[in-house]
């Protein structure tokens, strides 16, 4: 009797052992690979931005949540782009900051990182004006303007949720500010910093 | 005691000794299992504890699959190294697991490089059972989990979307690679204990010898002593 409730319960634990690994899988698989809501970007600098972009000088501007943990793989990427790109580039880290949070919630590792980026000047954007001036939702989103302010890049430069390494976005961001023509855009990876507004609603 | 008794006391004797060694491994295996479980989860809540949708905050996926994706993971090994402690199922299914769970670990702490060594780690520790076969079922799950992650999901698995078919080779040689002196060591090591499980038979059949030696001696001295 006792034998045959062990067999029972192994076996159970088998079915859910091999359930629990293709769920796993799964779970990781999709959470990586969906991309954060896709920004509606203006396509030319926005006028009511509190951002000084110098006339003539290409800009980067990337939007940040502090407490967003796969953020970490966009400012690595960032640092990767600045590597790469002409120093000539203007780059800024818009950090996303609540007002009702008290000071100092937004000092984290995402924050620190960026402010260790040589090339980038880190600002906090209060309640995600900025963001929902510049059109992006997602904490990774990334905006290159040419020297006209004309819009020639939009979209996140890491991989997946959170990955790090090669591809596309940075790619494309590199190429583009490098050969200074063409356009691209590449899937946004991490949090939300703000939910998809009204129509109207930007600008 | 003829040297075919001797030969399958020595036998017996090895036997009894790889499984009183691979009893207390299945049980080592089994808190190690336990602590990595909890460790993945203490990992995940340091570096990815929520994922954030503006100012609200919801526990982050990587916390759930470290609950309920790493309990998955070793509640069969557990409960066999409990209930089935020393059976070839249990070892295997230990190093299953843990190569499982070295690939779980390496997703919570981001594809850390460093979090990679887990699996080297992992096989040297798989080698104290002395059977080289547990070592390639560990193999063959590290290779499959490139293999497949490698078709169908490059990136989370070598950083690239564009890898070629054949990286997980690459992959999967390092890991031969000490697998060749891990089998080697564990041939050597299961030899050890094949000649000691000899050399304790054969004390125990020259023992048996003398003790008939002095019985015999005993009884003539007895007889001597009687017909006196």
């Amino acid at each position: 009797m006792k034998r045959r409730w062990i067999i029972g319960a192994l076996s159970i634990a088998a079915l859910v052992w091999a359930a629990t690994v293709a769920a796993a899988y799964k779970a990781i698989r999709r959470f990586e690979s969906t991309p954060g809501l896709a920004a509606i970007a203006p396509a030319s600098w926005p006028i009511r931005s509190g951002v000084q972009r110098a006339e003539g000088a290409w800009t980067l501007v990337m939007l940040v949540h502090p407490h967003c943990s796969c953020s970490r793989a966009s400012i690595k990427e960032l640092e990767a782009v600045l590597e790469k790109a002409p120093p000539s580039v203007r780059s800024y880290v818009l950090v996303y900051r609540p007002h009702e949070f008290p000071a100092g919630w937004e000092r984290t590792d995402v924050y620190d990182a960026a402010t260790r980026l040589r090339r980038a000047h880190v600002l906090i954007d209060e309640d995600g004006r900025e963001a929902a001036l510049f059109g992006g939702f997602t904490s990774g989103q990334t905006f290159l303007y040419d020297g006209d302010g004309q819009l020639r890049f939009e979209g996140g430069i890491t991989l997946l949720r959170g990955d790090a390494g090669l591809n596309s976005g940075r790619a494309g961001i590199i190429r583009i500010a490098n050969t200074q023509s063409g356009k691209g855009t590449h899937p946004v990876f991490g949090c939300a910093i703000s939910t998809k507004p009204a129509k109207g609603e930007i600008r | 005691m003829s040297d075919t008794t001797t030969t399958l006391r020595a036998e017996t004797l090895r036997n009894e000794q790889l499984q009183i060694r691979r009893v207390r491994i299945d049980r080592m295996f089994a808190v190690l299992l336990a602590v990595q479980y909890v460790a993945g989860i203490v990992g995940a809540l340091a570096v990815s504890p929520y994922a954030w949708q503006g100012k609200e905050r919801v526990l982050h996926m990587h916390v759930w699959v470290a609950v309920l994706g790493g309990a998955g993971i070793i509640i069969l090994p557990i409960l066999l190294a409990i209930f089935r402690p020393g059976t070839v199922l249990t070892r295997h299914v230990i190093a299953a697991s843990q190569m499982l769970s070295s690939a779980l670990l390496i997703h919570l702490t981001g594809g850390r490089i460093e979090t990679h060594f887990h699996v080297f780690g992992s096989l040297a520790f798989l080698a104290f059972y002395l059977d080289w076969q547990v070592l390639i079922t560990a193999t063959v799950i590290v290779a499959a989990d490139h293999f497949l992650r490698g078709i169908y999901w490059p990136e989370s698995v070598y950083g690239v979307a564009n890898a070629e078919w054949w990286r997980f080779l690459e992959h999967a040689g390092w890991v031969v690679f000490e697998d060749v002196f891990l089998i080697w060591s564990c041939i050597l090591g299961s030899r050890e204990v094949a000649a000691s499980a000899a050399r304790q038979a054969e004390v125990e059949h020259l023992s048996e010898q003398e003790q008939l030696k002095s019985a015999a001696l005993e009884m003539a001295i007895a007889e001597m002593q009687a017909t006196a």
